[in-house]
């Protein structure tokens, strides 16, 4: 261990977390020491962007290596710019070409091959055709009731054809370590595990620690393709920099989960660099430049997906997200310099979706840090902001955001992602009998059909009794994914940088929320009449008169949303999870909003059949129509102990009713998060700026090429979007006063 | 000039159009804004034209309070604005309303046409005073209204609404500055540029937009206006 910094218990037991504590140092002041960038950043960042219009050019892919099948060692060093790259790696041989992943399913690499015209090679195809994949074997138990409903489009977005994803290796373990010693201790673990009694679980993690152990080795390999050792320690910044991108990288070549994320390397790093600044061995320019190299390099990875994925996971996010800033649990705050670098990336190398920049928001983070956070999401539009003071309490103080808002202590816990059930189909399904109303197949168990003016009281019996019925169907779901997922697609990199005792959760998901609690609103306080097809089925409903809607500051319709979620966290806990995990629920959509909206009838809120959802927990669009602090308001009570997956809200504002100025606005800004947060609330995508600049980036793509915009839980650049998201974003509330 | 509240035992009573929670452009900060139904006056234009008359939401200042408390985690700089219509009409209300915010720590603010010269409820809250010199030169009903914010050692914000062909040629601009440092003589007038995105508003209350023939005003109209400060 190196001699400079201070000791503590890291030295005896892996615990990164330790190592923070007792060597980082907490940074108070303003945005004024940044640095610009190098003429060496801006140079590789030209030829970074050369290659992003490429690939835009090309419809949106680059090039795809079809004949290889990726993973640490399938493919020779590439690089962008030998000569002048600081941090090295790339997924393959070439910067933005695809390797192909078929362990999770072959037939989704195929067709992702296919789309982009080109054709997976006979190798990688005959190779295959003698494996189960994760796709196989969980078809080869799925029982026709899941099909069936996984079909419909009551559960949808499974990670049944490709990696699980949302897990986070605690890359930095590389870097703090040295690979020899991980490797050291999971030979030991794996020693203390033979001891034991060979109980089926037994047997599954010694099987697990060697293949931690034999991908661990295969990651030191790796980063000898690129001429560096990782066996021992980082000695410096850079080579802690490097240690770790190796270990990420090693894991988006493994695995092509739906969200790779990185986790909170920010403080680590900064107690390096520091170091090296103090040692005389660095500069602030260069230590700046060590951090747009990396965050370069995060903004190329990229994953092989199916048009059909893109549906429900528009404009190619890999989430990698990167938690900055947070309390430490004494007290002190974990914004450091390198918190404000990794930030001022967005202005050195221009807006950018990725990494998925989240600061954890605290009541007490240095206000010249809320200040600077507040003017990046302005300027920039690619921040997201989590309740730090919410999730501490839970997760303590080295937890980290995987995707969008899914917390995990990093490297001592993981969770089994789960997707998402739709609340606003399931109410139909309640209303009609369990009957599908898009093709009036009986998927649930048959109940009694609703005729005349809806009574609250039946439909919110018939709709629990639904509830209950499909939060089993669920988690069986779940079991038989996640059982499959450890079995033929186990993330042995991820898992190696993790501790071999790990705490899971089962996380599970719901969509459509604010249709379903309008929905019941009006039942309630309206006067709602179904109105039935030739089929019997409901096709649409009559309202007559208003009804209280959810994202007004209305404890008529919001209690409805605090009360459904609290009901299907407590149904899903009566089935129990794979491997003892714990049951999570979100309220998130990514953008799959726009598909459960499609795939679903018309509501009892008056929303038509088709028509999109709004996204995460969003109230639906324009009907919160008493000012973005009353919207707030409502999403801010949806009870974070029954969502502890996360609560995603994700805002949009005009610039003119935010300030006058944009240092007022900055101001407000932080005003807006310290008043949400302190109220409880867990998430905010922040976006400020007109509706009318994306009508104008839409009809003059052209000269808008780089908007990003937050969707929900990550950014995107708005023209990598398909149209029906691009139209369901303007369709949005854009708060504003007139 | 007549009180319209209406009092019922203790419970001080008015009519409201909406509130709306969330503006970041009226006054300190981020603010609630309670729009008070009823107007003294009939700008031609006004920018909110379904306030004008005394209608609405009819509430009294304690739930109206218990609501807008609902916001004070938001209120670090900013807190509650009292606009309309014209809330110096509503004189018991608005006093009561203020009392309840006030006694919660919240600060408020009052946006009048200071045509109202009343000592308690300019007492009451901070001001936004909106000039109104459109249609007319004589200005003298502002004089009392200022006479009694020196009196009060109020520090006050004036705003008026700059409308091309109106109120920005040189003469109107010299007596609106001679008429504020009378009072102010360090104050500048803040403009507020001539809009017609209220056109839609009257179109749907079905009441003529008197200035919907003007056109709008540019920051190079406002930037020309604040010479004269």
């Amino acid at each position: 261990m190196q001699k400079s910094f201070q000791p503590g218990k890291y030295q005896t037991s892996i615990d990164v977390r330790d190592f923070i504590q007792t060597n980082y140092t907490p940074y108070e002041g303003g945005a004024e020491f940044l640095a610009p960038p190098t003429a060496r950043t801006k140079a590789l960042m030209e030829k970074v962007n050369a290659l992003l219009k490429a690939e835009s050019d090309k419809g949106g892919v680059l090039d795809v290596d079809t004949e290889h099948v990726s993973s640490l060692l399938t493919y020779p060093a590439g690089y962008i710019d030998r000569e002048n790259e600081i941090i090295v790696g790339l997924q393959t041989d070439a910067p933005l070409k695809r390797g192909v992943n078929p362990f999770g399913g072959i037939r989704m690499a195929r067709q992702a091959c296919e789309a982009y015209g080109y054709k997976l090679s006979d190798l990688v195809e005959t190779e295959f055709s003698f494996k189960t994949t994760h796709n196989d074997a969980v078809f080869h138990v799925y029982t026709d009731e899941m099909k069936a409903v996984r079909h419909a489009g009551l559960l949808t977005g499974l990670p049944d054809a490709y990696g699980r994803g949302r897990i986070i290796g605690d890359y930095r373990r590389v870097a703090l370590y040295g690979v020899d010693k991980l490797i050291e201790e999971k030979q030991k673990d794996k020693k203390k595990y033979g001891e034991r009694l060979m109980t089926e679980e037994n047997i599954r993690t010694m099987e697990e620690l060697y293949k931690q152990i034999d991908f661990l080795k295969k990651l030191k390999e790796m980063a000898l393709l690129y001429g560096i050792d990782i066996s021992a320690p980082a000695k410096d910044a850079k080579e802690a920099i490097q240690w770790t991108y190796f270990a990420y990288l090693a894991a988006i070549k493994e695995q092509n989960g739906a969200a790779m994320s990185l986790g909170r390397v920010s403080t680590f790093f900064d107690i390096y660099i520091e170091r090296d600044i103090a040692e005389g061995k660095l500069t602030e320019t260069a230590a700046q430049e060590l951090i747009d190299d990396f965050v370069m390099k995060l903004r190329i990875t990229r994953q092989l997906r199916t048009p059909e994925y893109n549906d429900l996971f528009g404009g190619d996010p890999t989430w990698t997200t990167e938690s900055v800033g947070g309390m430490g649990e004494d007290g002190r705050t974990l914004v450091t310099k390198t918190s404000f670098r990794i930030l001022h990336t967005l202005y050195n190398l221009g807006a950018a979706p990725e990494p998925n920049l989240t600061v954890l928001w605290s009541e007490k983070l240095p206000e010249s840090f809320k200040n600077f956070c507040a003017k990046v999401s302005i300027d920039t539009d690619s921040i997201q902001y989590e309740n730090d003071d919410l999730m501490r309490p839970v997760y303590g103080d080295d937890y980290g955001i995987a995707c969008c808002v899914s917390a995990m202590k990093i490297g001592k816990q993981m969770q089994f992602f789960g997707a998402r059930c739709n609340l606003a189909k399931l109410l139909l399904l309640a209303l009609n009998g369990g009957k599908d109303e898009k093709s009036g197949t009986q998927l649930a168990p048959e109940g009694k059909a609703f005729h005349g003016v809806l009574d609250y009281e039946e439909v919110r019996k018939a709709y629990h009794k639904y509830m209950e019925w499909l939060c089993r169907l669920y988690v069986n779901t779940l079991n038989v994914i996640h059982y499959m997922h450890d079995k033929y697609a186990y993330e042995k990199i991820q898992m190696a940088l993790h501790d071999t005792e790990v705490e899971r959760f089962l996380a599970c998901g719901v969509a459509g929320l604010s249709v379903a609690v309008d929905s019941l609103s009006a039942i309630k306080y309206a006067k709602v009449t179904p109105v039935y097809g030739e089929n019997g089925i409901i096709c649409d409903f009559t309202i007559e008169g208003d009804f209280p809607k959810y994202g007004n500051d209305d404890d008529r319709a919001d209690g409805i949303a605090a009360d459904l979620v609290r009901e299907f966290s407590e149904e899903l806990k009566k089935t129990p999870a794979y491997r003892n995990a714990k049951h999570t629920l979100s309220v998130l959509t990514i953008t799959s909003n726009v598909v459960y909206g499609k795939k679903t009838g018309a509501t009892p809120d008056g929303r038509k059949a088709g028509e999109p959802f709004a996204p995460g927990a969003n109230p639906m669009h324009n009907r919160d129509v008493s000012g973005a602090l009353a919207s707030l308001n409502s999403v801010a009570k949806i009870p974070y102990e029954c969502c502890r997956d996360g609560i995603s809200n994700t805002f949009s504002i005009v610039p003119s009713a935010l300030g006058e100025n944009n240092e007022q606005r900055a101001e407000n800004l932080t005003d807006m998060l310290d008043g949400y947060f302190e109220q409880g609330a867990h998430h905010l995508n922040v976006n400020v700026f007109d509706r009318e600049k994306l009508v104008a980036a839409m009809e003059h793509p052209e000269l808008y090429p780089n908007i990003t915009i937050r969707v929900s839980g990550y950014a995107v650049n708005f023209h990598k979007l398909s149209k029906a998201h691009q139209l369901e974003v303007l369709k949005r509330t854009y708060h504003s006063r007139v | 000039m007549q009180d319209h509240t209406e009092k019922s035992a203790d419970k001080a009573v008015g009519y409201i159009d909406s509130v709306y929670c969330g503006s970041g452009v009226d006054g300190a900060g981020l603010r609630c804004v309670v729009f008070f139904s009823g107007c003294n006056l009939r700008c031609p234009f006004c920018h909110n034209p379904e306030t004008l008359v005394k209608r609405g939401e009819q509430t009294d200042a304690d739930a109206l309070a218990a609501r807008l408390l609902r916001y004070k985690p938001y209120f670090r700089r900013g807190g509650v604005t009292v606009s309309g219509g014209e809330p110096f009409l509503q004189k018991e209300f608005a006093l009561a309303l203020s009392a309840r915010l006030k006694e919660r720590g919240i600060n408020v603010c009052f946006e009048t046409n200071g045509h109202i010269t009343d000592a308690e409820l300019i007492e009451s809250g901070d001001l936004i005073v909106d000039v109104k010199n459109q249609e007319t030169n004589d200005l003298s009903v502002y004089e009392q209204f200022f006479e009694e914010c020196v009196r009060q050692k109020k520090d006050i914000k004036i705003t008026n609404v700059l409308v091309p062909g109106k109120n920005d040629d040189r003469e109107k601009l010299c007596a609106l500055a001679s008429l504020v440092h009378r009072y102010f003589p360090k104050k500048s007038v803040y403009f507020l540029p001539f809009r017609k995105l209220c056109a839609q508003k009257y179109e749907e209350l079905g009441i003529p937009f008197p200035y919907s023939d003007i056109r709008e005003a540019e920051e190079d109209d406002v930037a020309a206006a604040k010479k004269y400060f």
